[in-house]
């Protein structure tokens, strides 16, 4: 038997769901920080539009100099404002999906490692406290899998946003809702509960 | 405390007539003043915003009804009897919000008149320089670098800025109510949230300020 591989293995495991689960955390609260400023950004869109849809000779506000001008430079000023923090999110976000991947390799590396001394045998055996190991390998590259897609979808949205080009701007609220995938983020979860015994045993 | 300006240049200046020390304490309380002032406004300008946002929406809401009930009215004629009821209460509605909005700009006005009257008092002190020192003025700064022309030429350009905007806010004030086009009411919105008239060095012009006189220490 290949105790000794089997129990280091276990231990990575450990570590990796463990790292998941605060990885988990920061993620989803990261992305509720994002929502208010996609939301200003919908808002910013919205006033671009009006002021594009003005003739603003033909208005009351003629008389006052330069307001175009001014106001078009206020509302670039307004946009680039959110578009920086929305990009430091991305940031966190980013260190989300690294530190996932980082663990995920890293406990893929050990198994590779080992499994010349690891039968299938082995692997896949479970017990009511401790689901298989390639279970559990298969669940980490799922997560690893989401969160880099994730990523690299809203990452690859907002890198196509441009202050002057207004109709992305007006559908990116709503395509960044629509990214929002509750059933991986549920299928991580429910993960967690199911390695919740066998990460809580030493 | 002018403990900031202890170089021996300002205080030696100090001790030879107590009236330069005056000077220098009216040119900080200005600054005082005008950071007081410049927070008021941003206060006034928030709650403006929501009254003018409240005011659009009851329009808006209101257009709609109409429609809704014009349509009605073609169909049937018993819905005529709940639309007086319906538009009484948001004009009632309509009129508390811009009430407020006119209180918002009046209290504006207030502001802009107590900036009016920094200047004019900046002015005294320009004055009462040249009059002491010659048309060049001291020949050591109050307090670290600025002669005393720098203040008054900021504090023009503040109070330029802030009557501009004050205009534009008055407009906005009289247009809101009656705007027919949900785009021109948006633009409305911007303008006064945005403030146009307000660059962006204001507020750095305003940290040099109290920079400059010690309220913020360097």
């Amino acid at each position: 038997m290949s105790k000794p591989a089997l129990l280091s293995l276990h231990q990575a495991l450990r570590k990796s769901f463990h790292s998941l689960e605060s990885n988990q955390r920061e993620w989803r609260s990261v992305l509720a920080e994002c929502s208010p400023l996609m939301e200003s950004l919908g808002n910013l869109a919205e006033q671009w539009r009006a002021l594009s849809n003005v003739q603003i000779s033909n208005t009351p506000l003629r008389d006052f100099p330069d307001l175009q001008e001014r106001l078009t430079f206020k509302l670039l000023q307004a946009t680039d404002t959110v578009l920086l923090k929305v990009n430091e999110k991305m940031s966190s976000l980013q260190s989300v999906r690294d530190s996932v991947s980082n663990q995920v390799s890293a406990v893929l590396q050990l198994y590779e490692q080992n499994s010349d001394s690891l039968d299938l045998l082995t692997v896949t055996e479970r017990s009511a406290t401790a689901p298989s190991v390639s279970d559990m390998l298969g669940w980490l590259q799922d997560a690893e899998r989401h969160y880099r897609q994730q990523f690299l979808r809203r990452k690859t949205l907002l890198l196509t946003l441009r202050a002057e080009d207004l109709s992305l701007l007006e559908d990116a609220p709503k395509r960044w809702k629509s990214m929002e995938s509750s059933s991986a983020e549920d299928r991580i979860t429910n993960t967690l509960c199911k390695v919740s015994f066998f990460v809580e045993s030493q | 405390m002018e403990g900031v300006s202890d170089d021996i240049t300002v205080t030696s200046s100090n001790r030879k007539s107590t009236a330069v020390t005056g000077t220098a304490r009216k040119i900080k309380d200005n600054a005082a003043d005008w950071h007081n002032l410049i927070l008021r406004w941003e206060k006034l300008n928030n709650e403006g915003f929501t009254a003018a946002g409240n005011i659009i929406n009851i329009r808006q809401t209101h257009s709609q009804r109409d429609q809704l009930l014009l349509a009605d009215e073609s169909s049937s004629s018993s819905s005529s009897s709940t639309a007086p009821s319906q538009q009484t209460g948001g004009a009632a509605e309509l009129q508390e919000e811009c009430s407020k909005l006119k209180d918002v700009v009046d209290k504006m006005v207030v502001v802009v008149t107590k900036m009016e009257r920094l200047v004019t008092s900046q002015r005294g002190i320009q004055e009462l320089e040249q009059f002491q020192f010659g048309p060049e003025g001291r020949k050591f700064p109050l307090f670290h670098t600025w002669n005393t022309k720098q203040f008054d030429d900021l504090c023009r350009v503040l109070l330029d800025a802030f009557c501009q905007e004050l205009k534009l806010k008055q407009m906005i004030l009289q247009e809101v109510a009656h705007t027919a086009t949900s785009d021109l009411c948006m633009v409305y919105l911007s303008c006064w949230l945005h403030l146009p008239y307000i660059p962006p060095q204001t507020r750095l012009n305003l940290e040099a300020l109290l920079l400059e006189t010690g309220h913020r220490l360097l």
